[in-house]
């Protein structure tokens, strides 16, 4: 059987440009994420784990 | 495009991660098990000993000396003897798994009686002095001058690379053992038996415990809000893949491997050979991970055991990889800090790693129907809609096997008789024989999957070439210093 090479498939995919319904995930993934992490960090010093 | 030809291709690469329905099924059979291994260890609490034949590996340099039995009832028994019993118990139990799976008994056995040889030879192997004696009392004690001080978990190493070598060297012989070669239903045996080891831990320090799952939510936040969102974005603007390859391939990368891209591939309706190449890379990623980062870890974050066993379970991608690499960096790191002089607790860095990685784990459904829904409502809009139920079908099912058993464990250890409570490391340890072996059979598999040819034939560059400037650009590095800020300044307690 003849092996189809997957770069073959990745170079004859056609570009499908960012909707905005995707940058939308993005960037409020991402916000939100850093939004988070930093209140966390902040109520980290307010508990600190006891040994 | 010829989509059988590539799922042939496919397929021969990764045959198990391209059974993407008997996925939920072995995660079931994960569960039965290692709900069976943990119920049979209990027994030791009311002085039934069921489980005291199984072998256990001593450091040694005669290997005459290496095996024994676990309980001292059984010594009479021996090490081969115990080692027969366990190959025994072992094959029973999973043949009939397999047979409840619908796979093939009589090939399953003939190969698994290989790979239990070679992975648990190769844990052998691990234990020599040699390679595994670490504290200068430890050489003493051998009469030898000097040693890799790897700890007997370099067997695991030992596994990984048995089972690359067979992948690549051997081919044929690699594919005649694929009916044994099934490392997600190992693990996740492990896992769940892992919940009483990660129970009595956490019963030792309660504080320490719950400072962990604090510190677990912002695992989850950096995985799946901030990990996700960038690979995302790498994947489509700058290396122009579309979104049926981007979304399974930043949930392989960011959150959990295997378990994270076939979930994203089933909720956006991806074809099913893209999850199943984006697994081949990340369990070679994840090989390639455990082989180095452990000794980073050592080198560099000895100090700070607990930053390295979340740093740990933050970077390797696969359930696997991630908690026996935990592992490895816990007997490094124990080793180094105990040639220093401070002698810490084992259990805590490993611990520390499988907290954050089942953490992760629990929202791989929650994150694949949030996926389904936009894709199915936003981007693919048809008369589909996603719906509840998919949080439970993609809901990876072992892990209710571990919170289980680890909440049986904690119940056992605080909320009963000081008697039982004594009793139950002991029992817990009897089970974690077990969990070690399905770890060495987890790297062995792992090892045998990762056919570095075929897939670099099959065109992984580009795939490769994300994972590589998404993994070293700022994966290990967030996921530092999250760890850093989380996690530093929490010390393991000191061993009595």
């Amino acid at each position: 059987m003849s092996e189809t090479k997957q770069n073959e498939v990745f170079a004859a995919q056609e570009f499908e440009p960012l909707l905005p319904i995707e940058k939308k995930l993005i960037g409020w993934s991402f916000g939100l994420g850093i939004f988070l992490l930093v209140v966390l960090a902040i109520a980290n010093q307010y508990l600190p784990a006891n040994l | 495009m010829n989509r059988i030809a590539i799922m042939s291709n496919v397929s021969a690469a990764a045959p198990q991660a391209a059974e993407l329905k008997s996925q939920l099924t072995e995660d079931w059979l994960a569960v039965v098990i290692g709900l069976l291994v943990f119920a049979l260890a209990l027994f030791s609490l009311g002085g039934t000993d069921l489980l005291g034949w199984a072998v256990t590996t001593s450091v040694y340099t005669d290997i005459g000396k290496a095996l024994a039995p676990f309980a001292k009832a059984y010594a009479n028994i021996g090490g081969l003897g115990a080692l027969v019993a366990t190959y025994v118990a072992l094959l029973v139990v999973l043949s009939a798994g397999v047979a409840a799976l619908g796979g093939n008994v009589r090939k399953f056995a003939l190969a698994f009686t290989i790979v239990f040889a070679i992975a648990y030879g190769s844990w052998i192997v691990g234990s020599y002095a040699y390679i595994a004696a670490v504290t200068p009392a430890e050489l003493q004690r051998f009469g030898i001058s000097w040693s890799l001080k790897l700890t007997n978990e370099a067997g695991f190493i030992v596994a990984l690379l048995a089972g690359i070598v067979i992948a690549n060297f051997f081919p044929r012989f690699a594919e005649w053992l694929k009916e044994a070669i099934r490392p997600e239903l190992y693990i996740k045996i492990a896992i769940v038996i892992l919940g009483a080891t990660v129970a009595v831990t956490a019963a030792g320090r309660l504080n320490l415990a719950s400072s962990l799952l604090i510190r677990g939510v912002a695992a989850i936040i950096e995985a799946y809000l901030i990990y996700w969102a960038v690979v995302y974005f790498v994947a489509r603007k700058w290396f122009g893949f579309s979104r049926e390859w981007s979304a399974p391939l930043a949930s392989g990368i960011s959150i959990c491997g295997v378990a994270a891209a076939i979930a994203t591939g089933g909720a956006i309706r991806a074809r099913p050979a893209v999850p199943v190449l984006v697994s081949s890379l990340v369990v070679i990623f994840a090989v390639v991970e455990v082989l180095i980062l452990p000794f980073l870890a050592q080198a560099f974050l000895w100090h700070e055991p607990l930053v390295a066993g979340a740093w740990i379970g933050l970077a390797i991608k696969t359930d696997g990889a991630a908690v026996a690499g935990g592992g490895i960096t816990e007997s490094l790191i124990l080793a180094k800090a105990a040639s220093e002089g401070i002698r810490y607790q084992p259990g805590w860095i490993i611990a520390t790693t499988t907290t954050v990685k089942i953490f992760i784990d629990i929202f791989i459904g929650i994150w694949a129907f949030v996926l389904g829904y936009i894709w199915t409502n936003h981007i693919n809009r048809g008369p589909d809609k996603a719906r509840a139920a998919e949080i439970w079908q993609r809901f990876p099912k072992f892990i209710l096997g571990f919170l289980l058993v680890f909440a049986i464990s904690l119940w056992l250890a605080l909320g009963t008789t000081p008697e039982i409570a004594k009793a139950l490391p002991s029992a817990a340890g009897e089970a974690n024989i077990f969990r070690v072996i399905f770890f060495i059979l987890t790297f062995f598999s792992i090892g045998v999957l990762s056919d570095f040819r075929k897939l670099w034939q099959q065109g992984f560059g580009k795939l490769a070439a994300v994972y590589v400037i998404s993994l070293f650009g700022f994966v290990i590095w967030v996921g530092l210093l999250i760890s850093w800020i989380f996690f530093s300044g929490i010390k393991p307690p000191l061993a009595s």
